[in-house]
């Protein structure tokens, strides 16, 4: 399972897409939106994804890792506005033993966090926005 | 001179105030050519990466008429 969501993630469904007979280990990593950030209150997170490519990427990652432990690998990601205490990205990693099952779960989160073209922007409780993405602040419109 | 398609995403676009547009390079131009001639001022920022057709591309790629180039800024996703 690789998907991007406007909806809220179901960890369970992408911890069963990994299930297998011969897999005694499964690990289920959710990234969840956090109350503060900087120091400041934030109400929500906003994803915005090249999603084609985006999905392309998250194949790549799940298929090089899963090669790579052993492992079957699922990935899923929120896209729009996601609320604090929701979760952002849900990955999800089965092995035959646990070892290849976290280092398989975090190497995709490693990677993707990495090279995935999804970009989030916080928003703050006092209206405040900001893009994490290297551009705020270094340029201005219509230059 | 050829056209190419920019998409732009996050705060790059809501800068140049659009998510794609065409624009006009002279034949033999590379991703690094289209910075320039974005209605954004200031440098390309650090970490700046560019897709072409939805592949990871070099800035020195040599582009061909009608090519669809993204302009990758440093992702936050996760």
């Amino acid at each position: 399972m690789i998907a991007l969501s406007h909806a809220p993630l179901d960890a369970s469904a992408v911890a069963a897409a990994v299930a297998d007979g011969e897999h005694g280990a499964t690990v289920v990593f959710a990234g969840t939106t956090r109350a503060e950030s900087a120091a400041r209150e934030v109400v929500a997170l906003e994803y915005e994804a090249f999603a084609e490519m985006a999905l392309d990427s998250m194949r790549a990652i799940a298929a090089a890792v899963a090669h790579r432990h052993g492992a079957r690998v699922a990935i899923v990601h929120r896209l729009g506005r996601v609320a604090v205490g929701e979760d952002a990205v849900v990955a999800a990693a089965s092995a035959p033993h646990r070892a290849a099952a976290f280092a398989a779960c975090a190497e995709a989160m490693n990677l993707l966090k990495a090279d995935v073209p999804i970009w989030k922007r916080t928003i703050h409780a006092d209206g405040g926005t900001r893009w994490d993405d290297g551009v705020a602040g270094a340029l201005t419109a219509g230059g | 001179m050829m056209t190419v398609e920019v998409l732009l995403f996050a705060g790059l676009r809501e800068l140049a105030g659009r998510g794609s547009l065409r624009v006009r390079v002279p034949a033999g131009a590379t991703p690094a050519d289209i910075w320039a001639r974005l209605p954004v001022g200031g440098p390309p920022p650090a970490g700046l990466r560019y897709a072409v057709g939805g592949a990871w591309a070099d800035a020195s790629f040599p582009l061909r008429d009608g090519d669809q180039v993204a302009l990758i800024t440093p992702v936050s996703g996760g």
